[in-house]
């Protein structure tokens, strides 16, 4: 199979089984069986595709599909890999959740019908995102992830789920049609100037003539880029539906919006920025970056603290995480771009492994309340288990895959003497570590309520789990040389484009703007 | 008068139609008055398509004729009727503040225009500034109507608005590009509506003051 065509299988392959799981429902007897089937080959072929994918782009750099209009690079396979690798393990959890949901009568076959439609659709609309190189196909896609899982969010169908549903479907469709009028101005600005007016609406082509662009277009479409797709990465001050949409969904479903969709916007964002660093240099984007993901850090922190609902606490550090990669990106050159997207893939994987736990903890307990759900270690001793090794690494602890990203995010920017920025940001850690530490002590120690029993739901909730802790262990202790190439060819990419020039840089290398700091 | 005059002036009744989709008490009125503002959107493309003799945004009249004159009202006002059309519940701000923030929009977005020197945008300054005065116009109908539909045709505004930028600015784009973000806007009022036909149904509102359960 040539690289074009795992391309085009790639996003073929969700969109068709999504299309036969909303089918499945008229088939009688089989069609529980079914929907199960074709998600599972959904979940298991992206997966595989996503990393023969990311194999071809290793050995080439980067490839085109569908006449160019789908693109993928190094930067835009680490997205790609991130989709793979959490809708696998993820889709392998929704089934033992909706299993649950089943014998409890909150959904009927229908719904788990409509359910896993809905999933493989939102799975494909994601992959279109991150593999798209028409900018305005990008935008479509972006807009089309809020339209498939809005009614995920919602479909419990009860009140406080509706109420989330539409606080997300209309906040972010309004924020992405900010990101429809940014693109629409970079594109428009191209088309004008560009000898093949036809390219104007390809990524890869509108890099190359950057110097033609207007300054002051690209300052305006720029803005409008951040802010509109920032409202759907969960950017503080436009991130006001991402905590009732994480909440009120189903857990699998709050696993996928916080640890792929966020990213998927992120990575728009960063396709944009490259347009802007090449016409107005890398001050302008990184100004902004600095300023909003610092202050999404720090409103999340307070959030974080004072929060006594465990997904929506989950869904304030979403915002955290968001906010200290785009702070990455702030800080800039390829030791900042390279710690923020080792944040990306480090907090994919934490956030998935929490909100699983967080189901299999509702699955139980019937509340996200901190203040009922106790004596966790007795109860679910092994969801007990992944709630720790999610939780330490969420707030970096070593030798967790969070601490080495956090870590590179710090002294990045203290190497590029951000000191205040930094040691403001460290403050702003450290409340979270307390706030997560009391989610700990709290939840997994003290008496187990009488009403609850003991035992797990089903090994379904615990499988992809953990397989997720032992990610989170292993990419702590060791990045393979493949993950190593693919970030430096990234942080290439959001740098220069693709100019041709590269950065090759060691894990040595990355620790030394810190060197030069303690010199 | 010029072609360019025409399609500058007519940018004028884009501000009038716009004031009422915000501002009609009945939300059926306000899809009408959004099909009519659709009408005149889709006379200025076919000025631009004359004076540019742009083959391509013909199709771009076609496309918005059938999504935005005739399907998009027809869907939300369908929805209405089944609903009874609420007359209630009343909207966030007065129609004096509303003009006024209206006025402010307009002069933001005249100076931030005047700013760009983009060939193509020369002869079309004051329709480029509606247009992007459009964005906020839309941001205002959502941020000031208590309505779940009306709520809807302020994002509908914002989508003419780009509309009418992406025409101005670019209108030799192929017509894929158009028919995708038309197609795209049309998918985003058919779930909008549809779940905001749900809550109704089971919540038996479409007061987005009655949604108040979660918070903080």
């Amino acid at each position: 199979m040539t690289d074009t065509m795992v391309l085009t299988w790639l996003l073929f392959v969700p969109l068709i089984l999504s299309l036969m799981a909303f089918a499945a429902r008229w088939l009688g007897g089989l069609s529980r069986f079914l929907v199960l089937a074709f998600h599972l080959g959904s979940v298991t072929l992206t997966l595989i595709l996503s990393l023969f994918t990311a194999e071809a782009v290793l050995e080439e750099g980067h490839f085109f599909g569908l006449g160019n209009w789908l693109y993928v690079d190094a930067l835009g396979v680490i997205f790609l890999l991130i989709i793979g690798v959490v809708g696998f393990l993820v889709g392998i959890y929704s089934i033992g959740y909706t299993r649950h949901d089943l014998q409890t009568g909150e959904i009927d076959t229908h719904k788990l019908s409509t359910y896993y439609g809905l999933f493989n659709l939102f799975l494909f609309t994601m992959l279109l995102v991150v593999t798209a190189n028409n900018i305005i196909m990008m935008w479509v896609a972006v807009e089309a992830t809020t339209l498939g899982s809005a009614f995920l969010v919602g479909i419990y169908g009860h009140r406080a789920s509706l109420e989330a549903a539409w606080k997300y479907i209309m906040i972010c469709t309004v924020g992405v049609a900010f990101g429809l009028y940014g693109t629409v101005l970079v594109y428009s600005d191209a088309f004008n100037v560009m000898q093949v007016p036809g390219n104007a609406v390809l990524w890869t082509e509108i890099i190359k003539n950057t110097e033609l662009l207007d300054p002051t277009l690209i300052k305006m479409a720029f803005v409008f880029v951040l802010v509109g797709f920032g409202t759907k990465a969960g950017l503080f001050p436009m991130h006001s539906w991402l905590p009732d949409a994480h909440s009120e969904a189903p857990s699998p479903i709050s696993a996928l919006l916080s640890g792929v969709l966020l990213n998927c916007a992120l990575l728009v964002i960063f396709r944009f920025s490259t347009i802007s660093n090449l016409v107005l240099g890398p001050s302008f984007a990184q100004t902004l970056f600095l300023i909003f993901g610092t202050i999404s850090v720090a409103v999340a922190a307070f959030f974080i603290y004072v929060q006594r609902d465990i997904k929506r606490l989950l869904a304030y550090s979403s915002v955290e995480n968001v906010g200290l990669i785009v702070m990455a990106f702030g800080i800039g050159g390829s030791a900042g771009i390279f710690a923020g997207l080792l944040q990306a893939i480090n907090h994919s994987l934490v956030k998935s492994l929490m909100f699983c736990t967080s189901g299999n903890i509702l699955i139980k307990y019937r509340s996200r309340s901190l203040d009922q759900v106790r004596g966790m270690l007795q109860v679910i001793p092994y969801s007990s288990a992944l709630l720790m090794v999610g939780a330490l690494a969420l707030v970096g602890t070593p030798p967790l895959n969070i601490f080495l990203s956090k870590f590179f995010i710090i002294t990045s920017g203290f190497g590029a003497g951000h000191f205040w920025l930094m040691a403001l940001c460290l403050l702003f850690l450290v409340v979270i570590f307390a706030a997560f530490f009391r989610v700990i002590a709290s939840t997994l120690l003290g008496e187990r309520p009488d009403s609850i029993t003991r035992g797990e739901a089903n090994w379904l909730t615990l499988l992809p789990g953990a397989a997720l802790a032992i990610l989170i262990v292993a990419l702590g202790l060791y990045i393979p040389s493949e993950l190593m190439s693919l970030l430096n060819g990234a942080s290439d990419l959001a740098l220069y484009g693709n100019t041709g020039q590269q950065v090759t840089m060691s894990m040595k290398d990355y620790l030394s703007p810190l060197a030069q700091f303690l010199r | 008068m010029s072609n360019v005059t025409l399609i500058n002036s007519l940018t004028g009744l884009l501000i009038l139609t716009s004031l009422l989709v915000i501002e009609v008490k009945k939300p059926r009125w306000s899809a009408i008055m959004y099909s009519l503002q659709s009408l005149v959107l889709v006379v200025i493309l076919a000025a631009l398509a004359y004076e540019y003799e742009a083959e391509e945004l013909y199709l771009w009249v076609a496309s918005a004729f059938v999504t935005k004159v005739v399907l998009v009202p027809w869907i939300l006002y369908g929805a209405l009727m089944r609903v009874g059309d609420p007359e209630k519940p009343r909207n966030v701000m007065g129609t004096t503040p509303s003009l006024f923030m209206t006025a402010i929009a307009l002069t933001v977005s005249f100076i931030v225009v005047n700013q760009i020197h983009l060939r193509a945008a020369e002869p079309f300054k004051p329709a480029l500034a509606v247009s992007m005065a459009h964005f906020f116009f839309g941001n205002l109908c959502i941020l000031t109507q208590r309505n779940l539909f009306k709520q809807v045709l302020g994002f509908c505004l914002m989508e003419n608005g780009s509309h009418l930028t992406l025409a101005l600015l670019a209108y030799k784009a192929p017509e894929i590009v158009e028919i995708g973000i038309a197609t795209d806007a049309v998918f985003a009022v058919v779930i909008m509506v549809g779940l905001g036909y749900q809550i109704y149904k089971n919540l038996g509102t479409l007061d987005t003051a009655d949604l108040n359960t979660l918070k903080g």
